[in-house]
């Protein structure tokens, strides 16, 4: 019944810097099963877009695999790539300078089903680009305007509909909210939430607002420089969350409300560097729990109760 | 007994351009006592830039134009004061925090020296001492005293946000106009910085105009609110009358256009359409285009204020149509 649309294993992506290798991603793995949405939630420099983009093979991996129904997409020739982008498709997080300036909406819409040969016929190509028009909300007197013309919404409207022009089974979104104002951002939410549903969408939900991830996900992944760190379904991890950096986060958000006072947890200091990490838990030097077997090595992503899974040696156990 | 550090009155700002004239501020009114934030809220191009930039008169003219309106700041009217004096308030007793701390550093000039040089303008100091205090400012927000003479690019966001703080504060203003002064960063940075700002400003007793679109960070930091649509202030009040007793349709839009993190059950009900064209704004509300409760009369008529209380008023009809009227989209107001 539930089918397991992308599997990733031990994936890891260096960059090689002039000061020594940048661990962007580390050794992470999970899977998403089809019609679900993982959010993929951490802060800037954590690796998370990169996790993305090396998904959708937009950069080449260092190590690991990548299964997408099945079959290994990093042993995949450039046709069979090709291929696969029909099927896995992204949104990025700034309307603005993803659409080329110079085309009009339509044809920035009409682009990928020409490239890809998918529709021939030019009436019928263009009856599709209304169709898409219509389903994710933008008017058609648009047609003929230029990304400049219209606001951040309309363009990240430009952006989905170009997404899902092929025969789009999969979309990593990469903060596709975060440069819109709350209003717009609420539309935009429910409109990808109207899509997936009715499209049977399966989404990589990347962003740093835990409250847009929360609102949107089925199971949310954190990441700290590089790994995850804590791995559950939504409700589970905001209800019990075990990681001290999932606490933190959680607790650093400015709820809108006067009433429910949640305790601050203040974290020291500043993310480190992820060039040539120690082998020892990435979070020790902020955390305000560590102990000598913290700094000896890595801890391993574990299962702590079902589908709840914790990269920490203290809190493995529920309270320490 | 005038307690108000700051009051603007019947403030009107527009920018002249080739395509025509945007009404970017159009009438308001806004004061702030001593040791009080006020929270300014709204999206993008509420104007809600526009009026901070204009407490420090720094409107760009031409294109921009103070139409009408006073400011007094202390009880001086800033309007009549000569670029000279001007210059001696700026920085001194009133500072702004820009939004991005990336751009808002000189990237050849150390962090010490930035610090000092506010110092050394405003104080009658010698370099030694401004010295001596910019080293003061630096461990009062946080940064070790010893990494004055690095550059901007060797500290990270959020530290880069501490020396402006540390800029800012150098000569303990009345006044702090912070301009989304967190948005830049990230959540547990963000955290750290408006703990720092809460515990500053009850330190040096300063009052704040903080200037944000997120309802989150209102309920953290201000005493009082001002909700900003469209160059007017469509809704005022003390934080406990917006959050608890919300009044204007376009505030209940946007809580309702917040996920709620502590409840991922509940719809956004997002407002419907987009903010009218500062070009060219309707004659009558607004906000009623995108307002599901408007009536004839908001096509037409601007809508004056109605008060609740001292403190809390709108702008809105349907008040003044039926003082009973009540709000009946929001979701359980917490």
């Amino acid at each position: 019944m539930s089918e397991v649309l992308l599997e990733v294993k031990n994936l890891k992506k260096y960059f090689e810097t002039p000061r020594g290798k940048l661990h962007a991603v580390d050794d992470i793995s999970f899977s998403l099963e089809k019609g679900k949405t993982l959010g993929l939630v951490g802060e800037s420099g954590c690796g998370k877009s990169t996790t993305g983009r090396v998904i959708l093979r937009l950069l080449e991996a260092t190590g690991g695999e990548i299964y997408y129904k099945g079959n290994n997409i990093r042993e995949f020739t450039k046709k069979e790539i090709r291929e696969l982008r029909k099927e896995i498709q992204i949104i990025f997080q700034d309307p603005f300078s993803s659409l080329d300036p110079r085309m009009t909406v339509s044809e920035i819409i009409e682009e990928p089903i020409k490239l890809n040969k998918l529709i021939k016929d030019k009436k019928k190509r263009f009856e599709r680009v209304l169709e898409l028009m219509d389903l994710v909300g933008l008017s058609r007197r648009l047609m003929n305007t230029y990304p400049h013309e219209l606001d951040g919404g309309r363009r990240q409207r430009i952006g989905i509909a170009r997404a899902l022009a092929l025969d789009t089974e999969f979309i990593v979104c990469d903060e596709p909210v975060s440069a819109l104002d709350v209003s717009i951002q609420a539309q935009i939410l429910n409109l990808l939430k109207e899509l997936q549903k009715q499209l049977g969408l399966t989404l990589i939900f990347i962003t740093h607002d835990l409250s847009v991830v929360n609102h949107f996900s089925d199971d949310i992944a954190v990441m700290y420089l590089g790994k995850l760190v804590e791995k559950a379904p939504a409700e589970e991890l905001f209800t019990n969350p075990i990681h001290p950096y999932t606490k933190a986060l959680l607790s650093a958000i400015p709820r809108p409300s006067i009433d429910k006072k949640v305790e601050k947890i203040i974290l020291k200091g500043e993310i480190t560097s992820p060039i040539n990490p120690e082998p020892m838990c990435r979070f020790a030097n902020r955390c305000n729990f560590t102990e000598d077997i913290c700094r000896g090595k890595e801890p391993d992503l574990e299962e702590v109760s079902p589908d709840h899974y914790v990269a920490c040696y203290l809190f493995k156990g529920g309270e320490k | 007994m005038n307690s108000k550090i700051l009051e603007v009155k019947d403030l009107k700002i527009r920018y002249v351009t080739e395509d025509g004239i945007v009404e970017a501020v159009n009438g308001i009114d806004i004061s702030i006592e001593k040791g009080k934030t006020l929270g300014l809220v709204g999206e993008t191009g509420a104007g809600k830039t526009t009026t901070a930039l204009s407490i420090l008169r720094l409107i760009p003219d031409p294109p921009g134009e103070i139409v009408s309106g006073s400011i007094s700041l202390g009880g001086i009217e800033i309007f009549n004061l000569s670029e000279n004096e001007m210059e001696k308030i700026r920085g001194n007793a009133v500072s702004m925090i820009f939004q991005d701390p990336m751009t808002a550093l000189n990237p050849v000039i150390n962090v010490g020296d930035q610090i000092s040089e506010a110092i050394s303008i405003h104080q009658n100091v010698t370099p030694d001492v401004a010295k001596k205090k910019a080293k003061e400012m630096l461990e009062l927000v946080g940064i070790p005293g010893a990494r004055w003479t690095e550059y901007p690019h060797q500290f990270s966001g959020g530290m880069k946000q501490r020396v402006i703080i540390a800029i800012a504060l150098s000569c303990s203003p009345k006044l702090l106009i912070a301009d989304e002064p967190t948005t830049a960063l990230d959540v547990t940075i963000q955290a750290q910085v408006l703990e720092l700002m809460k515990e500053l400003k009850e330190k040096l007793d300063m009052s704040m105009l903080m200037i944000t679109h997120d309802l989150g960070v209102v309920a953290e930091v201000c005493d009082e609110v001002a909700i900003m649509y469209a160059g007017r202030i469509i809704e005022q009040g003390t934080l406990r009358e917006i959050f608890k007793n919300t009044k204007h349709p376009y505030t209940e839009g946007l809580f309702n256009s917040i996920p709620n993190i502590d409840d991922r059950k509940t719809e956004l009900k997002p407002i419907r359409g987009l903010m009218s064209d500062p070009y060219n704004l309707p004659m009558g509300c607004s906000f009623c285009d995108r307002c599901d409760y408007s009536i004839a009369r908001c096509k037409t008529e601007k809508p004056g204020k109605v008060y609740f209380s001292e403190t809390h008023f709108v702008e809105c009809h349907l008040y003044s149509e039926n003082p009973d009227f009540k709000l009946t989209n929001l979701k359980g107001q917490e």
